[in-house]
């Protein structure tokens, strides 16, 4: 459905996107992972034909997005990722004007989705609070029933429980076999609903896994609290893998096997267990070390 | 071109143009109120005008003097404010239709339409030259008006070489418009496209008034477009109109349909 090739743009200071290839199948929700400046908006960048590729290609559906403009967009949902929106309109002038510029789109659908986000159209938009701005984006990006819909940092300004309807929203629309290509710089905010994902770092993909995979090798902390410090003792000489302790607290690393650690765990008494999970640059490097191992 | 951009479009930028459109009429109105007056000195004006130097009578188009409404209206207005406002206009408008979109990334939801930048940058051109025709259209219906109103006797008012005057000043600024729209389309900055037209309309504006002050640098006027508007030369009937309008047809042209391609080819940061 939507194909990456070889995509190579090289900006002045040498910095840009080389080499970008990955392919996402029909009715697939893509995570595009990366921090900060590592080249995921200049990729989406040209995956809507925003920007000429120095080499390769993009195509949706079988449309270069560069060659094909005024064809491919009837296919796609874009929600930028810095949203700015023409001035003096409202929500719903907006909303209006994109839907004109589409060629007509379902109120009904349209009106659900203002529904399921909660947010008042009538809102100017400079008014707006970024959150409330990102969910006018995600309906603008939505309302037309796209069959590929690419999102560039989509939950950025959600609160927790818009960032579920959000999923949920992604979740129904790949029942329906919508397409996703989804950006994100953390991991925990795409694994919900990611299919497979590429990590992207300085411009060049390092890998495109199976979500399973990276969740697998994604090392999450576990701060055990013990009833007593016999119990911390005996548990210490378990042989999970420690990351520290101190007084009756336990930081345990674990990777994978979760059912061992929970078998260790409910021997003792515990009076709370809080959970931190690791940042993206570490599961590149605990990917990479585990590779260097096989 | 996209029917609802350009709807959308024109409704952002209609009452800025209304604007510009109501006060130049509004000036206009008032150039032919004052005229009466200025008419019964004329003798003692056009004295005046005698004893300054001859360039700076021609630079701003007052060498017809202040005897007929004619002579008046082309020099204290077409020669010089409704110039200055159509070049405030066209690089204004220029700049807010193409530059600033792609500056502030609101161009990106206009690209992720079904639509191709060579139709959102036509469309943005004729939202430009629309507004153009609307100032124009505007100034020369008050200009009429104003004759009747104050002046009243409409036999002694050439009509035709009026709406010439009109004519002569859309064509100028339609390849003013041009070459800001060209500006506009290159640039991902509001500023600099702002900058860089301001630069290139005003430095045409002051080459032309340079050239046409001093005989030295009479030369000066001849690489200004602004030279080939000249408004006394049109009241007086004296210009010869076809290398005008091919040439300012022509500039236009280009400029507008160099702005479309180079808009098509680059690459955009949104």
């Amino acid at each position: 459905m939507l194909t990456v090739s070889q995509v190579t743009k090289v900006f002045p200071g040498s910095k840009g996107i080389f080499d970008v290839s990955f392919t996402v199948e029909k009715g697939e929700v893509f995570g595009f992972l990366g921090p900060n400046g590592a080249g995921k908006s200049t990729t989406i960048r040209h995956i809507m034909g925003f920007m000429k590729p120095a080499k390769g290609y993009v195509q949706i559906n079988g449309y270069d997005t560069w060659k094909d403009q005024g064809r491919f967009q009837k296919l796609v949902g874009y929600l930028p990722g810095e949203i700015a929106f023409m001035e003096g309109m409202t929500g719903k002038s907006f909303l209006d004007f994109m839907s004109s510029l589409r060629g007509g789109v379902s109120q009904e659908r349209r009106a659900e989705l203002i529904k399921r986000l909660q947010f008042d159209e009538r809102t100017p938009i400079r008014k707006m609070s970024k959150g409330m701005k990102q969910k006018v984006g995600i309906v603008a990006a939505f309302m037309h029933e796209p069959e590929v819909i690419i999102l560039d940092e989509p939950t950025s300004g959600l609160d927790p429980l818009m960032q579920k309807v959000f999923i949920e929203l992604v979740l129904e629309e790949k029942a329906k076999g919508t397409t996703f290509l989804m950006s994100s710089h953390s991991f925990s905010e795409i694994e919900r609903t990611c299919d497979r994902a590429a990590i992207i770092k300085d411009g060049k993909i390092i890998a495109v896994k199976n979500i399973h995979e990276l969740q697998a090798v994604q090392r999450k902390l576990f701060e055990v609290t013990f009833e007593n410090r016999a119990d911390r003792d005996a548990f210490l000489g378990s042989g999970l893998t420690i990351d520290s302790y101190q007084d009756n607290q336990v930081r345990v690393s674990v990777q994978g096997d979760y059912n061992r650690f929970t078998q260790e765990a409910s021997k003792y008494r515990i009076r709370s267990i809080d959970l931190f999970t690791q940042n993206l640059e570490d599961i590149f490097m605990d990917y990479y070390d585990r590779e260097g191992r096989d | 071109m996209n029917m609802p951009l350009y709807g959308q479009m024109l409704k952002n930028h209609l009452r800025t143009m209304s604007s510009y459109a109501f006060g130049s009429a509004f000036y206009i109105l008032l150039m032919f109120w004052i005229f009466p007056s200025m008419k019964t000195q004329s003798e003692s004006l056009n004295a005046l005008l005698g004893s300054m130097p001859e360039g700076l009578s021609k630079a701003f188009g007052l060498e017809n003097g202040f005897g007929s409404v004619d002579g008046f209206i082309s020099g204290e207005y077409y020669g010089l404010l409704f110039v200055l406002i159509l070049s405030i206009f066209s690089i204004m408008t220029s700049t807010q239709l193409m530059a600033r979109l792609v500056d502030q990334g609101s161009m990106a939801y206009l690209l992720s339409a079904p639509t191709t930048r060579i139709k959102v940058a036509l469309t943005q051109a004729l939202v430009l030259l629309t507004g153009l025709l609307l100032i124009t259209a505007i100034t020369t219906l008050a200009g009429y008006g104003g004759y009747a109103w104050f002046i009243g006797d409409l036999n002694e008012f050439d009509s035709s070489r009026f709406l010439l005057l009109n004519v002569g000043a859309f064509l100028l600024f339609f390849a003013v418009c041009g070459i800001s729209f060209f500006i506009s389309a290159l640039c991902n900055d509001e500023k600099r496209a702002l900058g860089a037209s301001g630069v290139v309309v005003f430095g045409f504006f002051s080459l032309n008034l340079v050239g046409k002050i001093s005989d030295q640098l009479s030369w000066m006027q001849h690489i200004s477009l602004f030279s080939l508007f000249n408004p006394a030369g049109i009241v007086k009937g004296t210009v010869d109109w076809i290398p005008v309008v091919v040439i300012l047809l022509a500039v236009g042209l280009a400029g507008f349909a160099a702005g479309i391609i180079v808009f098509r080819k680059r690459s955009l940061l949104l």
